[in-house]
């Protein structure tokens, strides 16, 4: 079962899947965004410990990306084409870690012990 | 044809841009050429491509590391270390008792008498004699000074008063041990005991009095004077300050005479001694003390109370609240020391961090609510107190209360296996690693002594520590925390501690 939802979900299986990759690829291209840079560390507390595991320069990377996407946004306007044309929005850097994190709650989760941070409404 | 060359050729002679130039190119035709940079281009994707492999290697872990350890606590066999030297006991006809435990392949020893005397026995009037006692002893007898005897050998003299007992030890090289229970018996027997020396120590005692209101063990007296006020574990050991300014020579050598006597002391070796010369000896030297076995003790009564001192002078807030507990010969007093492990400890230094096994901790150092938190269970004769003591900064007061009533009450209604289990083991490792040396062992001897009549096996002890099983820790935390009164003693910046009432509430649950 789960494999026929993953057939459906492949973009190199569905048509369907890789018509949206594709247009994911091109909105975040027209400013110069990847795909993980949409993963909000407020939302998720585990995206924030992923983030403060990664290197420095990853994390400067994908500030500086968001930064160039706001200023673009603010001003309604869309990356250079010539830079567009060298976006690779879906090159990863977040997913490993976050795997590895959710992994690491889920078992201390498993063992019974607190989990080590909590959401908390601000 | 000849295009396609020019083009393909272009293609392989280009090479990735470094980090800060941009393929830029204003002819139409070289515009096919912007693609995307590969990934190792920029030196952030260089780095997130050598962390994907990092990050797949933690996915087949190696399995040497795995072998031993697990996350489950296991139930282990001890039955290899139980076998240890056999304490032998000899009492003397006037009443003293003679205990050694000789490791033959030591070559230091420890002698000491542990006495069932302490500031237990005293009464209003003469509250402190017995840490006064303790101290003038040390300062010389009628034929010698006994500290420097003992440094002559090699050796360390020293000595404490508890509530409920008083004891002398000496730590010597082996062959010293004999006139260590020579000098031990002068001390006891023929103390000087003069005025001057009177003066002199009643200075000192006034002074570490002043110097110790704020400590750990300021707060533990206030706990014991207001748990137990109007009685006798109540009063503190080093007494009232009017009192330590009366006392004399008189009132210490009653002392001795009354509460020094034989069958109420225990001579207690460890290390390289043996029992047969030991016995010998206490028989020819333990002859002036009395053999008076009475031991009039009043009975100690709890009361539920709570004594505060504010002061927002210091940085930190230092609590402790008690419950009754059981008398050490209880057989439940097994089962609240598995309970204290399970409470546990934890303070900034512990190596654990948010990673300990006690709920209570992991609570305590995952929201940073407290400097250090102990949990604590003393015994007494006919009583005990079990309860957490905590430090902590004065903002978070409330949460670190919230923190230890829920887990102590939780203890009445939801226990798991693996903590039982955890504990225990903590419990069997913490007492195997205390007793690792001459001078714990014969502490544990002369104290067991005292209060069981008898020294415990390990073996038996063990099996006591087993049989505490999650229903057992139901039954004793039902009988002695569910809706039980407590005692709170507080220090420090405590505006924001709740109030006894609040505690009181904390001690059983609505919910089941």
């Amino acid at each position: 079962m789960s494999s026929f939802l993953q057939s459906l979900l492949d973009p190199k299986k569905s048509w369907l899947a890789s018509l949206h990759m594709k247009t994911l690829t091109n909105r975040l291209r027209k400013y110069g965004l990847r795909y993980d840079d949409l993963y909000d560390p407020y939302y998720d507390l585990d995206i924030k410990e992923a983030l403060n595991r990664l290197p420095r320069e990853i994390v400067d990377a994908r500030n500086q990306r968001l930064k160039r996407a706001i200023d673009l946004s603010m001003k309604h306007e869309y990356l250079p084409e010539d830079l567009q044309k060298m976006q690779t929005p879906f090159r990863s850097y977040l997913q490993d870690m976050l795997a590895l994190v959710k992994k690491e709650n889920a078992e201390r989760e498993a063992l019974g012990a607190l989990p080590l941070y909590q959401r908390t409404i601000p | 044809m000849a295009n396609k060359q020019l083009l393909s050729l272009a293609r392989r002679s280009h090479k990735p841009p470094s980090s800060f130039t941009v393929v830029r190119s204003s002819s139409s035709a070289a515009e096919e050429f912007i693609k995307p940079p590969p990934p190792t281009a920029m030196i952030y994707d260089r780095i997130a491509h050598s962390l994907k492999s990092k990050l797949q290697k933690l996915e087949k872990p190696d399995i040497r590391f795995l072998k031993y350890g697990s996350p489950h606590p296991t139930q282990s066999s001890h039955t290899h270390i139980l076998s240890l030297p056999e304490t032998k006991i000899t009492t003397l006809p006037n009443g003293l008792r003679v205990a050694t435990e000789s490791t033959s392949n030591s070559r230091t020893a420890t002698v000491g008498l542990w006495i069932d005397a302490g500031s237990r026995f005293e009464s209003d009037e003469t509250n402190g004699t017995a840490h006064f006692l303790e101290r003038m002893i040390f300062k010389g007898t009628e034929k010698r000074r006994s500290e420097e005897e003992i440094e002559n050998m090699g050796g360390h003299l020293n000595g404490y008063t508890c509530r409920e007992e008083t004891a002398y030890y000496a730590k010597v090289m082996g062959n010293g041990v004999l006139k260590a229970v020579d000098i031990l018996a002068d001390m006891l027997q023929n103390s000087k005991l003069e005025e001057g020396c009177i003066s002199r120590e009643r200075d000192a005692i006034l002074r570490e009095v002043q110097a110790g209101e704020h400590t750990e063990e300021a707060v533990f007296d206030h706990l014991h004077s207001t748990a137990f006020q109007y009685s006798p574990l109540g009063r503190s050991i080093h007494g009232a300050v009017a009192n330590i300014k009366t006392i004399s020579t008189e009132h210490l050598h009653h002392y001795i005479h009354t509460h020094y006597t034989t069958p109420r002391m225990v001579l207690a070796a460890s290390g390289a001694v043996k029992h047969d010369q030991i016995v010998e000896k206490a028989n020819k030297l333990f002859t002036k003390l009395s053999s008076d076995s009475t031991t009039a003790k009043e009975p100690a009564t709890f009361t539920g109370s709570e004594v505060r001192i504010i002061n927002d002078y210091v940085p930190l807030a230092k609590f402790a609240i008690a419950f009754e507990a059981t008398s050490s010969t209880d057989p439940d007093s097994i089962a609240l020391m598995v309970m204290r492990e399970m409470l546990g400890s934890w303070n900034k230094n512990a190596g654990g961090g948010k990673h300990m096994g006690s709920e209570l901790a992991q609570r305590v150092s995952i929201n940073g609510i407290a400097e250090s938190m102990m949990a604590f269970s003393t015994n007494y004769k006919d009583t005990g107190l079990f309860g957490v003591y905590a430090v902590a900064k004065p903002d978070c007061l409330g949460d670190l209360s919230f923190a230890i009533m829920s887990a102590i009450t939780k203890l009445a209604y939801r226990v798991s296996e693996d903590d039982v289990i955890r504990a225990r083991n903590q419990l069997k490792s913490s007492l195997m690693l205390h007793t690792d040396g001459t001078s714990p062992v014969a502490e544990d001897i002369g104290r067991q002594l005292l209060t069981y009549g008898r020294r415990i096996p390990i073996a038996e002890l063990f099996a006591r520590i087993d049989a505490v099983d999650p229903s057992t820790i139901k039954r004793v935390a039902n009988r002695y925390f569910y809706d039980r009164d407590i005692a709170i003693s507080a220090i420090g910046p405590i505006k924001e501690l709740p109030d006894y009432n609040w505690f009181r509430r904390r001690t059983y649950w609505n919910r089941y």
